[in-house]
């Protein structure tokens, strides 16, 4: 068997002395789309920032592994040229600092940590061009503050943007969905899908199973009170829709 | 009546005393004689104790044998030199500017020691008078060179009435303990503009003052920002007088402080006339044991309604033991004016970071945008290239010399 992208096993994780994660167990496949869906407060957004380095969080037991390696001991910057993406529930509004500015900035530390060579200008503003025709992002918005006024879409849609021009492995979606109308929806999830391939791993946390009719999964877990209780296919989305998450509390219990 | 107790003075006090005789300035020599500097007890000096802090005055300046390197060079500009107090031969000035030279300091007299030590020991003045929109940026390269020396300096510039200009003047020299005290003058005419920037990019061991007076006539428009980069111990006085109906002032200025340092920008402004307005804004950085000083005084004349001028501080603090002080203070005397003042203070965002790292921004250059960031308003209205990318390297430069 090939190796996962991402393979989580009993993963504990606490902020200062509250226990969030409380052994996560889970296996992502290269090519698969894997859905967390969980209550508010049930650990999900936790296991993202998790999964990217945030470092208000201790993992007090277990491992993370991307492609194998181990990432624990990665900062941030060192995950992310590793090939980790987290698609920020609410991204960060930073003052002063240009969009387009940043992009380049993300980029080029990410070639220069793999030892590839910088993008030169003209081949930078292709890509940006390409990746923004596509997700509605124009020049304008670009030259903005980051995030800077965005509203709630052009954020998402920002997000989708980088992380079709940073090209990661595995994409850490938080709860993407929130704050999108359903024309904003549909054009982040086309932006998602198109770069669903063999050689990338996505993992979507969403409470919604709205989300799931248009980035539809390989697996869906059920998440509660800070670990998986529950996968099956995509049928799962729906009867935890019809049925509510109490089923499940009671097999987490 | 007034009982006077004694002051007991200090070896810097008594060297001043011993200088300001020499040269014939018995009145500013009585006065320190009398006062001694000023301690934590002037309010003007509160958060700046210069009983405290000067502890030794160097001999006065001679005239320098030899100079170092500019300390920042801008491409395109035109540089005129003083160096040791003295004014240096200079290439032939672009169109528009004519350059020559007067007796003695530039500034008005003021109830300040600053003020009177550089009317004291401010042999001549460099003198600029812009008559029309000159497009070269004119560089004032005041260095105080060789052994440790006491020098004053003094510039008195004339933007005539619809002309433009764009100077900066820089502060450096060898990196003995200085202590240089210099002046600026600045008349702006009507409808005239002026951005005018000064940077002190002194060695450590030096002791910086400045004052820069501005007059700003009918319908002018100045924009200033003072940079503390260098000296141990630096304070700029900021002047400005909005004496024409529309006159404008955009008064910014950056304190970067770390372990050791001392930098204060105190501002003084006065309202004199009706519908004026200004736009005071500072920024302090403070890192290690770096202590950053920004006062801002609003005077509003009595007849000068309709004024509309607001103040800003904004420090960020890099390290725990660090400070960053702010005084406002509006003193309004007309009673349909729109006044205000406001200061924050703050840490990197936590947030910010990770969200930057997240995107595989290695720490310190994610903390280098975000402080590029935070100065962004101060160096983004300055429309040289050259200039503005100089400050940035000025600014960038001392975010990697930790």
């Amino acid at each position: 068997m090939t190796t996962p992208i991402l393979e989580i096993r009993n993963l504990h994780a606490r902020i200062e002395d509250r226990e969030i994660l409380k052994g996560v167990n889970l296996i992502i496949p290269a090519g698969e789309v894997h859905a967390i869906m969980g209550r508010n407060g049930s650990g999900k957004s936790t296991l993202s920032y998790v999964l990217a380095g945030k470092d208000d969080y201790e993992v007090t037991e277990g491992e993370i592994l991307l492609n194998g390696e181990s990432i624990l001991e990665m900062e941030p910057n060192e995950r992310a040229a590793a090939g980790v993406f987290l698609a920020f529930q609410y991204p960060i509004e930073i003052p002063g600092v240009a969009t387009m500015t940043f992009l380049k900035a993300a980029m080029n530390a990410q070639r220069k940590a793999r030892g590839e060579a910088e993008l030169l200008t003209p081949e930078f503003m292709r890509l940006v061009k390409e990746a923004g025709t596509q997700l509605q992002v124009d020049t304008a918005m670009l030259k903005r503050p980051l995030n800077v006024g965005f509203s709630g879409g052009e954020k998402k849609r920002a997000e989708i943007m980088q992380m079709a021009l940073l090209k990661p492995a595995l994409c850490v979606l938080d709860e993407t969905d929130s704050g999108l109308d359903i024309d904003a929806l549909q054009v982040v999830s086309k932006g998602v899908n198109a770069l669903r391939s063999d050689s990338r791993s996505m993992l979507v946390i969403t409470h919604y199973q709205r989300l799931l009719n248009h980035i539809v999964p390989d697996v869906v877990h059920v998440f509660s009170d800070g670990r998986i209780v529950e996968s099956g296919d995509k049928d799962l989305a729906l009867q935890l829709e019809a049925k509510g998450y109490a089923d499940f509390d009671g097999a987490a219990a | 009546m007034a009982i006077a107790f004694p002051v007991r003075l200090g070896a810097a006090e008594n060297t001043l005393i011993e200088q300001l005789k020499s040269v014939g300035a018995d009145a500013t020599a009585e006065r320190i004689t009398v006062a001694g500097l000023p301690t934590r007890r002037v309010e003007a000096y509160h958060y700046t104790d210069l009983k405290l802090l000067l502890k030794a005055i160097p001999p006065l300046a001679q005239a320098a044998n030899e100079a170092s390197a500019p300390a920042l060079r801008i491409a395109g500009a035109y540089q005129l030199m003083i160096a040791n107090g003295m004014i240096q031969s200079h290439a032939t000035a672009p169109a528009g500017v004519i350059v020559g030279k007067a007796a003695g300091t530039a500034l008005s007299t003021r109830d300040d020691v600053l003020v009177h030590l550089n009317g004291a020991f401010a042999r001549q003045s460099l003198t600029l008078t812009l008559e029309n929109s000159v497009d070269t940026v004119i560089q004032i390269d005041r260095r105080i060179e060789g052994l440790a020396a006491h020098a004053a300096d003094s510039v008195k510039i004339f933007v005539a009435d619809g002309a433009s200009a764009t100077i900066i003047e820089t502060f450096s020299g060898s990196d003995a303990a200085h202590v240089g005290n210099h002046a600026t003058y600045v008349a702006l005419g009507k409808d005239a503009r002026l951005t005018h920037i000064t940077v002190d990019l002194s060695a450590r061991a030096v002791s910086h003052f400045a004052t820069n007076e501005y007059h700003v006539g009918e319908g002018a428009n100045l924009r200033t920002l003072v940079v503390h980069a260098g000296a141990g111990l630096a304070r700029t006085h900021v002047f400005p007088r909005y004496e024409g109906t529309g006159a404008h002032g955009d008064i910014t200025g950056l304190n970067l402080v770390s372990d050791g340092q001392h930098a204060d920008i105190t501002m003084d402004a006065l309202h004199a006339v009706p519908h004026t307005t200004s736009q005071p804004l500072f920024k302090s950085i403070a890192r290690g044991r770096g202590k950053s000083i920004v006062q801002g005084k609003l005077v509003v004349a009595r007849d000068a309604q309709k004024t509309d001028a607001k103040f800003m501080h904004q420090g960020l603090m890099l390290s725990d033991e660090a400070e960053i002080l702010s005084k406002p203070e509006l003193e309004i005397y007309a009673d349909d004016v729109v006044c205000g003042h406001g200061s924050t203070c703050g840490k990197l965002d936590e947030d910010s970071m990770f969200y930057l790292m997240s995107r595989g921004i290695p720490k310190e250059e994610a903390e280098t945008m975000m402080v590029r960031g935070f100065l962004d308003e101060l160096v983004d209205p300055i429309e040289d290239e050259a200039l503005a990318e100089a400050l940035h390297g000025v600014i960038d430069g001392w975010l990697l010399g930790k």
